[in-house]
């Protein structure tokens, strides 16, 4: 019998227990549910932004604007056809000035530069062979 | 005791089957009301595992309830996916925009709503929304889609029973620039034309009635078209409708391989955001919805069709001394040379005479089993839900098969020619064009041989030969290898061809050699220019333009120039050989 009242004890204690985890488990649902709602809408009202942005941006990207604009303000051309050019027609690199495995190169460098003639870019590139 | 017995005997059957099932024979009172408590235990461990149960599938399901409540209220108008370009540019999106409304029920003075509405609404009819306003229904729209500011504005004014819904709002932000391609939407977001209607019919029509298209969420759309590509062409087609004074301009650029439209114009086009303009019947897809007799350009498949037949070669010459007559009709050239020419000089001299007797040669079955073969016959579908039948002479004879030899008497839509040269020119598969984004594997598996390999590289030559000595030498911009043929039909006027009006065409295949794109121009009724010398044949309007729009697409599609190619007959027949 006292295993009897004991486990009625228990039973009682448990579900006043259970009953007050329901609650608060109910309560918490729906805080969160609510919380929930606020960030969905929060999360559309701004997607809702990014979109109007968007297509905002693209309006202001588009070919037709960006053109009027680059003729009006840019000095820029259509690329002709000559201004194009293949790798293969790069000429060849030039030769080291040093041959590798000098013990000073620096040295090395000011001893052929003193003799050769002075090489500047405000010389006159040379002719494209082409 | 053999006296107790017979009570056991008296208890009533049903209670003697509980008893048995729950505590078996002669149990006694104290096991009785153990085994009870362990009944009330396990009912409480039900209940409970049933509530646990129901917490897992909440926490599982979510709370569905919010989500509907939040919808309730806005998205009346439901939302679209965004449509992109191949690039990811975008073409439409939605955008959220309040729409007013009022609920008439809770105006108290109709008059002072009025007055004060229309001032900030002035586009509002007056009247009409005083009529709504008075009415004693509990709902009406007063204007969809009103700006942020004039929302504004009207929260301002403090009026009862005037409220806002926002609504999904279609806007397409590249304007008319590919107007034809995605159509438009009306004002409840409902596709009415282009890919927008394509949308519709392939699901989102349904979803939209099951109430899920309400979220931006949707996947994008990604469509063939480039809207670079579609602006340079556009641009020019304005251009060159200006300079010719046309009364309609199209072009079209197409991947041979993949059968994907990167760009299409139909002028004089329309602004999708004012679906108005799509109603006037002179804005509709020539492309897609109208059909032409295509002139010299439906001679490359009749040439393709008699070098593929095999008995006819490069080599083989035909008589162009004398017009052909047939019957009392007869036919002439109009770069006539009164001579034997051999096939590439029918191509380039462009002759009604040489393409007429090839196709005679044949026989009236293989030519129309070809043209079939080639899709010429049959209506071609698109995901544009426009499209137009091909017009095909009620008694296909010989006479037919002479004028359509030469691209008159059969009008197909300009999109359909272009889907057969492309065969023609991509090694010999027919790919059906898209307006889509596809892969090459998916534009393989759909492919359908229909010319020998052989036979396309043939025609690129010819193509390619036209370009360089032909009509279409205006378009040979230099470093594409361009290959091209011209097309002048005579406009049919009154049930009679025409002399004055013409349909100028012009395909253009580039690089001829590797072929990677065919673009079509094409000029309804172009009158003479400035530097035409009195002509208003297609090498003389439709090729200079493609000539413009090739130089300006070509860096744009990324094709690498080649200068200092050989010429065609080194090029592309000398490879053919070699292999």
């Amino acid at each position: 019998m006292r295993i009897l009242r004991l486990l009625h004890l228990i039973m009682v204690a448990a579900l006043v227990l259970a009953a007050a985890d329901v609650y608060r488990i109910k309560f918490d649902s729906t805080r969160q549910g609510e919380h929930l709602a606020k960030l969905r809408g929060d999360v559309r009202r701004e997607r809702d932004a990014i979109g109007s942005l968007r297509a905002e941006w693209s309006e202001l990207d588009a070919p037709k604007r960006i053109q009027a604009l680059a003729q009006r303000h840019l000095p820029l051309k259509p690329i002709e056809i000559n201004q194009y050019d293949t790798l293969d027609h790069l000429p060849e690199r030039p030769l080291d000035i040093v041959p590798p495995g000098t013990a000073d190169p620096i040295g090395a460098i000011i001893e052929t530069r003193s003799d050769a003639a002075l090489l500047t870019g405000t010389i006159a590139p040379r002719p494209n062979p082409r | 005791m053999p006296q107790s017995a017979p009570p056991v005997a008296i208890e009533h059957w049903r209670r003697r089957l509980w008893r048995n099932l729950l505590y078996g024979h002669n149990v006694d009172r104290g096991a009785k009301a153990r085994a009870r408590v362990g009944l009330a235990i396990m009912a409480f461990a039900t209940v409970y595992a049933v509530i646990a149960g129901k917490l897992v599938m909440f926490a599982v399901i979510g709370d569905s309830h919010s989500v509907r409540r939040g919808v309730g209220t806005d998205a009346v108008a439901t939302a679209r996916p965004d449509i992109l370009d191949r690039n990811g540019e975008i073409l439409a999106t939605d955008v959220k925009a309040p729409s007013l409304f009022a609920e008439p029920r809770k105006i108290i003075d109709v008059d002072e709503a009025v007055e004060l509405l229309s001032a900030v609404l002035p586009d509002l009819d007056a009247s009409e929304l005083r009529e709504r306003l008075a009415s004693k229904r509990g709902f009406v729209w007063l204007k969809r889609e009103i700006t942020a500011k004039q929302q504004q504005e009207i929260r301002h004014l403090g009026l009862p029973g005037v409220g806002f819904l926002s609504e999904n709002k279609r806007v397409y932000p590249n304007r008319s620039e590919v107007s034809h391609i995605i159509g438009h939407v009306n004002i409840d977001n409902q596709g009415i034309a282009g890919i927008e209607k394509w949308l519709d019919s392939s699901g989102l029509a349904d979803l939209h009635m099951a109430g899920f298209a309400t979220d931006r969420l949707q996947k994008p759309v990604v469509l063939a078209v480039d809207l670079r590509v579609q602006h340079v062409l556009r641009e020019e087609m304005l251009a060159a409708r200006e300079k010719y004074k046309a009364l309609a301009a199209s072009g079209l650029i197409t991947d041979v391989r993949t059968g994907e439209i990167l760009a299409m114009v139909s002028l004089p086009d329309y602004d999708p955001n004012n679906p108005r303009e799509a109603i006037d019947p002179t804005r509709i897809n020539r492309l897609t919805t109208g059909v032409y007799e295509m002139g010299s350009t439906f001679k490359a498949l009749t040439i393709a069709m008699a070098l593929d037949s095999g008995k006819i070669s490069l080599g083989s010459t035909f008589d162009a001394r004398v017009p052909l007559r047939y019957g009392r009709f007869n036919i002439h050239d109009f770069h006539a040379q009164h001579r034997v020419l051999s096939v590439p000089e029918i191509f380039t001299y462009s002759s009604n005479i040489g393409t007429a007797r090839m196709a005679l040669a044949l026989g009236v079955d293989y030519h129309k089993a070809f043209l079939r073969k080639l899709g010429q016959l049959d209506r071609l579908r698109t995901e544009l839900p426009e499209s137009a039948e091909p017009l095909l002479p009620k008694r296909w004879g010989e006479l037919n098969t002479i004028t359509i030899a030469f691209g008159h008497g059969l009008s197909v839509a300009p999109l359909q020619a272009v889907m057969g040269v492309a065969a023609l020119m991509n090694g010999g598969s027919m790919v059906p064009p898209t307006f889509l984004k596809r892969t090459p594997e998916e534009a393989a598996a759909l492919a359908r041989p229909v010319v020998k390999p052989e036979t396309s590289e043939k025609m690129r030559f010819l193509m390619r030969l036209n370009a360089e000595k032909g009509t279409a030498s205006k378009a040979d911009v230099k470093g594409y290898y361009v290959g091209g043929k011209t097309g002048t039909a005579e406009k049919v006027e009154h049930g009679h061809y025409s002399k004055t009006k013409v349909l100028t065409s012009f395909m253009a295949v580039l690089p001829a050699d590797q072929p990677r794109y065919l673009l079509l121009v094409m000029l309804d009724d172009p009158q003479t220019a400035s530097d035409t010398h009195g002509f208003t044949t297609s090498g003389w309007n439709a090729v200079p333009v493609g000539g413009n729009v090739i130089a300006r697409v070509a860096p744009l599609l990324g094709l690498e120039p080649r200068l200092d190619l050989p010429p065609a007959e080194r090029l592309i027949l000398a490879t053919k050989e070699a292999r």
